[in-house]
């Protein structure tokens, strides 16, 4: 049938070009490149003897993971006697027992290893830790300490904590202040840490009170949703604390969808959107309290110092410490720029 | 009959008569008002649900539930998931099931909100996004219908493979629009009358989803499709064509979501979407679409959206948590389908 | 000389109503251990009913039920088994994806400790009651989706038998079965009498209650009309006059005078070597306008599939066929309705009806895009179109909202001849058209079936009912496993030729 041909025809040619046009739009270079993180030195930078670090981290599908896993892989190429064996990143925990165990059956020196599961990886640090190969844990901790040399990671109870300090003197002169959390999975410790230190930082205001909190679950689409729905429940409040900046993205969508201005936003993590938003000043975001990515940088650094034996300089340990909590810090217009370059996308 | 009739059945034409006995289908030519009845009645049931909602959300929170800003949220929550739910009705009707839907406006998404996609504007942002959607429908459309594929199955690794593509094209970054006239569309100041340009979209997509479905002999199609494969294929109906037409359905529903998400988030991400499978489906059933195809309206899908929409708005302003939440949403279905049966049974045999 | 025993089972009275419709009106029935008690009447007589209250599916309104000489109440199926009543259904009840032996014991599997099932007991206990049936070649141990209808019949039968039964109630246990297999059935049945147990057996063919049956009683619009006549001396117009309110079991449309212009026209389908792998060897047939040419044969015979490959829901391994000197695409429905062919297939309900849906709706189906501009459906032309379809087939009730389940099976089978009939089609192929179809509605369907050819359309008519084949077509083709046999007009054949030739030869396995 002709016609039928012709249609065929048609559309053949407008799905080619149609093809054509989406594979050119899978790219996501930027214009410019992305600032790179912060080039002070090591505390301890003389080259040493060669050390292969292995790596194991969960798969990068949230900016803050990515933004671990670059910051591993910078870091450990600035060091030239250091070698870096990064696995694929997995959320199955299965796959990154595996993953560790290839890196032990490889005899690298040091493992740093990012859990998708703290507890349920506790096993495998410990084989590592008996086959003579120190552990450093990142953020997510083994259940027995015997399973890691080293633990570095954030505070999550502090990020609250700090969020709550920082909202409460910026409205401690404010009669009756009203602040709104917008939590992150609420299923998750982590969570629970966050909003446990948010309500204890806010006990020291009597006059500041926690009137409303939703969770969202750390995503775009359910930060506009959740926080949508607490600006209609609420009318007005003097403050707003953002587990997480990229759900932020979202709760800054929805606040400017509801046009309201009213009051102060504290974001969570350390995002570079939420980074550019702070140092503009032009929205509601005034403040983010970081869970800093560069834990996975200072992770390669003491995976470095224990291969070579080494200590941490400045301090007058002859030993790296067992157990490293980074400070979750406050990031307003004040300081952006000293945060700016280790913002995350 | 393959299984003992229920004994329990009460009926009849005069309500509040327990005694009236059990019945199998009648055998009579009340069929006509019993078929149009039923549709009314299963709607109506919703409407019910829906009706007592408003009433708790309104003596919970009377400030914040009852004004037009809360209409307006309530309607613009639905209407992402309102548009995926009137394709994946259409599916379901045909005795088919979509689970890629999330998977597909996550992919659609992040691919129309690129770097290099917003070069081209809005146009380009609505173009990938439809497109990108209609090409995910097209492969589990072939897969289904011409490679013989259970569509459980082939949309299941849909949702894998546009999931992954999604995360490949993001790195798992949250990739912001930064396209004005996109943007503005989510903006109070676009609204036409009072009306989100999202709401008069997910409007637009239901009028034409009915007019589809009872009017076209594509809608006509689809309905007998799904109540009884070999005989639309033994009356020369092309059974593997409506399927694909209708997996394509899907996908373009799911381009356009996601264009809207896009709108409405200012974003995409790879972790859009998430659950909207379920979302929909569960839409679809208490909205009286069976699950087993041939039968379904729009209208109860999206009053089924409704529903859910308004349940998660009363919860959220009453701030109740999320383990709650759960646990009565869930509760909420299994009660809106209990009395839909019931009244079911009141209305048909 | 002990008095005669009391009856196994008495039912008196027995009423049972559904909005609308009285399906029981004071039924009696009376069993004696031992026998084959026979339940005659059309469908919607109130046979399903009856054997639903028997098996304590539904509960009556108003009647007693005696058992044994006790009153009783069959509140359950549970109670029914119980007591030694068990139900064969026309559709069995059997879990496909279980073995033949799961399925004979399921709900009463022999267990240790109350839940480790017996396998091995279970599957010789199974072995036994399917010797007992004979058939010691079915294994216990496989599934009983592969096992063939017949079979699944017997496994049916051997659960009922696993429980301690005193009467066993079979509906149209014969209706699925070949002739051999219906001698093993009534084999069973022998056996199952002479151990004392009762059958109440339901079916539609009269010989077969000739051949089994001790009495029978006949139902008529949810009313007992005979009770407990003997079967073997009750001549069978007076059944069928119980039955139909007639004398005469089938009446058959005049055909047209012989020597009609038939002769001459050219045939509009035309059959060369085609031919199915397995199925059927190859056919060669004509049709010319307004003749009805009839296949009889047995089921396996290959005559419904020769049907489903002329209309392209099966592709042909070899062969082609025409319609008016145009070659059809072979394997294409779409090809062969759009030449002007249409199927009445064998199985209505599951094959060509959309049960839920109107009567409207399922007759418009094959010609929707004749109302319709660009997809846009004019839903008051195709209403119109349909009444007129309908109407000139008398489909009741007169309701085009209707919904297609609601309707007797001989208007039913008028809805998918409304269809075509609205489609307008040159060919009409029927498949068993009044399968279902009560035998007083059947001589209008016949009478359609005739107008239609004297209006010009070709038919092509199989059916398992000789006199039926024999009564309506002018021509008549034999098939006996996949080949034409003999081929002859009608009114040169008798029932027993044509029996003679359906089954001449090696006996049909």
């Amino acid at each position: 049938m002709p016609e039928t041909s012709r249609r065929g025809l048609l559309f053949g040619t407008a799905a080619v070009s149609a093809g054509a046009f989406l594979t050119a739009c899978t790219s996501n270079e930027p214009k410019e490149k992305t600032p790179a993180q912060d080039n002070r030195p090591a505390a301890d930078d003389t080259a040493g003897k060669p050390v292969t670090i292995g790596f194991a981290g969960p798969q990068a599908d949230h900016g803050w993971l990515n933004a671990i896993n670059v910051q591993a892989k910078s870091r450990a190429e600035k060091y030239s006697e250091v070698t870096l064996e990064t696995t694929e990143g997995s959320n199955d925990t299965a796959a990154q027992i595996g993953q560790v165990k290839t890196l032990i059956n490889k005899k690298v020196d040091v493992l740093v290893v990012l859990p998708a599961d703290g507890k349920a990886l506790t096993q495998v640090g410990l084989e590592a830790m008996r086959a003579g190969i120190p552990v450093v844990n990142l953020d997510r901790v083994f259940a027995s300490p015997q399973a890691y040399r080293c633990w570095v990671g954030g505070d999550n109870y502090g990020m609250g904590l700090n969020a709550g300090h920082y909202i409460g003197e910026q409205l401690k002169d404010k009669a009756n202040a009203k602040v709104v959390e917008l939590a992150g999975i609420d299923n998750l410790e982590l969570t629970k840490q966050r909003s446990q230190g948010f309500a204890d930082a806010l006990k020291n205001y009597s006059n500041v009170k926690l009137v409303a909190r939703q969770a969202a679950d750390f995503t775009v689409e359910s930060g506009q949703a959740k926080m949508a729905q607490l600006l209609q429940a609420q009318k007005q409040f003097d403050a707003l604390w953002n587990h997480d900046d990229d759900q932020g993205v979202g709760a800054l969508r929805a606040i400017e969808q509801a046009g309201r201005d009213e009051f102060i936003m504290v974001g969570g993590a350390g995002a570079k959107s939420a980074m550019d938003a702070i140092k503009a000043g032009n929205t509601v975001l005034k403040a983010t309290v970081l869970y800093p990515p560069t834990m996975a940088a200072s992770a390669i650094d003491l995976a470095r110092a224990l291969g070579q034996s080494k200590g941490v300089a400045g301090l007058a340990e002859m030993e790296i410490p067992t157990s490293v909590t980074l400070y979750s810090a406050v990031v307003s217009k004040d300081n952006i720029d000293q945060y700016l370059p280790t913002g995350f996308s | 009959m393959t299984q003992p009739a229920p004994s329990a059945q009460h009926q009849g034409p005069g309500k509040g008569h327990p005694s009236a006995p059990a019945a199998p289908p009648s055998k009579q030519g009340s069929g006509s008002r019993a078929l149009g009845l039923r549709v009314d009645v299963r709607n109506l049931s919703l409407l019910g649900v829906l009706a007592v909602l408003v009433a708790v959300g309104g003596i919970t929170e009377p400030d914040a539930f009852l004004d037009t800003g809360n209409l307006q949220l309530i309607l613009t929550q639905a209407s992402v998931i309102g548009v995926v739910t009137v394709g994946v009705t259409f599916v379901i009707i045909s005795g088919g099931i979509d689970l890629s839907v999330g998977a597909m406006v996550a992919l659609a998404s992040v691919w129309a909100t690129t770097l290099a996609t917003q070069e081209y504007g809005f146009a380009g942002i609505l173009f990938t996004a439809v497109v990108v959607g209609l090409a995910a429908g097209l492969v589990n459309g072939l897969l289904i219908a011409y490679g013989g594929m259970v569509p459980f199955i082939a949309t299941l690794a849909m949702l894998a493979s546009a999931r992954g593509l999604a995360l490949q094209i993001t790195d798992g970054k949250t990739q912001i629009v930064t396209v004005r006239s996109v943007l503005d569309l989510g903006l109070p100041d676009s609204y036409v009358l009072g009306i989100p340009p999202l709401v008069l979209v997910f409007a637009a997509v239901t009028v034409a989803g009915w007019l589809i479905l009872n009017r076209t002999t594509f809608g006509r199609r689809t309905v007998a499709v799904g109540g009884n494969a070999e005989a639309a294929r033994l009356a020369g109906i092309d059974v593997r064509r409506q399927r694909l037409y209708l997996y394509l359905l899907s996908g373009l529903c799911c381009g356009i979501a996601a264009f809207m998400l896009i709108i409405l988030s200012g974003s995409g991400q790879n972790t859009n979407g998430n659950l909207y499978e379920l979302d929909a489906i569960a839409a679809a059933i208490i909205g009286g679409t069976l699950l087993s195809g041939g039968r379904g309206t729009i209208i109860g899908s999206v009053l089924g959206v409704l529903v859910f929409t308004t349940i998660t708005n009363i919860f959220a302003l009453n701030n109740l948590q999320s383990d709650v939440q759960q646990i009565a949403k869930g509760a909420i279905i299994v009660a809106a389908v209990l009395v839909q049966r019931r009244t079911l049974r009141g209305g048909e045999t | 000389m002990a008095p005669e025993p009391p009856p196994l089972l008495t039912m008196s009275g027995i009423t049972k109503s559904f909005p609308g419709v009285r399906a029981l009106d004071g039924v009696d029935l009376e069993v004696q251990a031992g026998e084959v008690h026979c339940l005659l009447g059309q469908n919607g007589a109130g046979k399903s009913t009856l054997i639903k209250v028997l098996a304590g599916a539904h509960q009556p309104d108003d009647g007693s039920i005696t058992w044994q000489g006790a009153p009783v109440q069959l509140s359950s199926p549970i109670t029914a088994m119980r007591l030694g009543i068990a139900t064969i259904y026309q559709e069995l009840d059997l879990v496909e994806g279980l073995s033949v032996a799961e399925n004979v014991f399921l709900g009463h599997e022999p267990t240790t400790a109350g839940f480790v099932v017996r396998t091995r007991e279970a599957r010789t206990a199974a072995a036994a009651l399917l010797r007992r049936l004979g058939h010691p070649e079915i294994d216990p141990a496989r599934e009983v989706g592969d096992l063939s209808a017949a079979h699944q019949q017997i496994v049916s039968m051997a659960r009922a038998l696993s429980h301690d039964v005193r009467l066993i109630v079979m509906d149209e246990p014969s209706a699925a079965l070949d002739p051999d297999e219906v001698d093993n059935l009534f084999r069973i049945v022998e056996g199952l009498t002479s151990d004392g147990v009762a059958v109440v057996y339901i079916s539609h063919r009269l010989e077969e209650i000739r051949r089994i049956g001790d009495r029978v009683t006949v139902l008529k619009d949810g009313r007992a009309v005979a009770v407990g006549l003997p079967a073997s001396s009750t001549p069978t117009r007076d059944i069928v006059a119980m039955m139909t309110g007639r004398d005469v079991e089938y009446v058959f449309p005049p055909r047209p005078a012989p020597g009609a212009p038939r002769a001459t026209t050219q045939p509009v389908l035309t059959v060369e070597g085609l031919h199915r792998r397995g199925e059927f060897e190859p056919v060669d047939l004509e049709l010319r306008p307004g003749e009805i040419v009839g296949l009889a044969g047995l089921v396996g015979s290959g005559r419904s599939e020769i049907l489903e490959t002329i209309y392209g829901a099966r592709r042909p391994t070899a062969g082609r066929v025409q319609v008016a000197g145009t070659p059809l695409r072979p394997g294409s429905v779409r090809a062969a309705v759009a030449a002007g062919i249409g199927l009445a297939p064998e199985e209505r309900k599951a094959q060509a009806l959309l049960l839920t849906e109107s009567v409207t709706r399922n007759v418009s189906l094959s010609a929707l895009s004749r109302f319709a501009r660009g997809g846009w459906l004019d839903r008051g032309a195709e209403r119109t179109a349909a009444r007129r379809a309908t109407r000139e087939l008398s489909l009741r009730p007169d309701n085009p909202d209707a919904a297609v389940r609601t309707l007797s099976g001989g208007n039913q089978q008028k809805a998918v001849l409304a269809r075509w009939l609205l489609r307008g089609c040159r060919v009409l192929l029927l498949d068993e058209p009044t399968r279902g179809v009560d035998v007083g509605a059947r001589a209008e369907l016949y009478a359609v079936i005739r107008r239609l050819a004297d209006e010009g359309l070709a038919v092509l008519l199989v059916s398992s009912e000789v006199p039926e084949v024999l009564g309506l077509a002018d021509r008549v083709l034999v098939l006996r496993e996949g080949r034409v046999v003999h081929q002859a007009d009608a009114q040169e054949l008798d029932e027993h030729r044509v029996l003679d030739l359906v089954m001449e030869g090696s006996p049909t396995s």
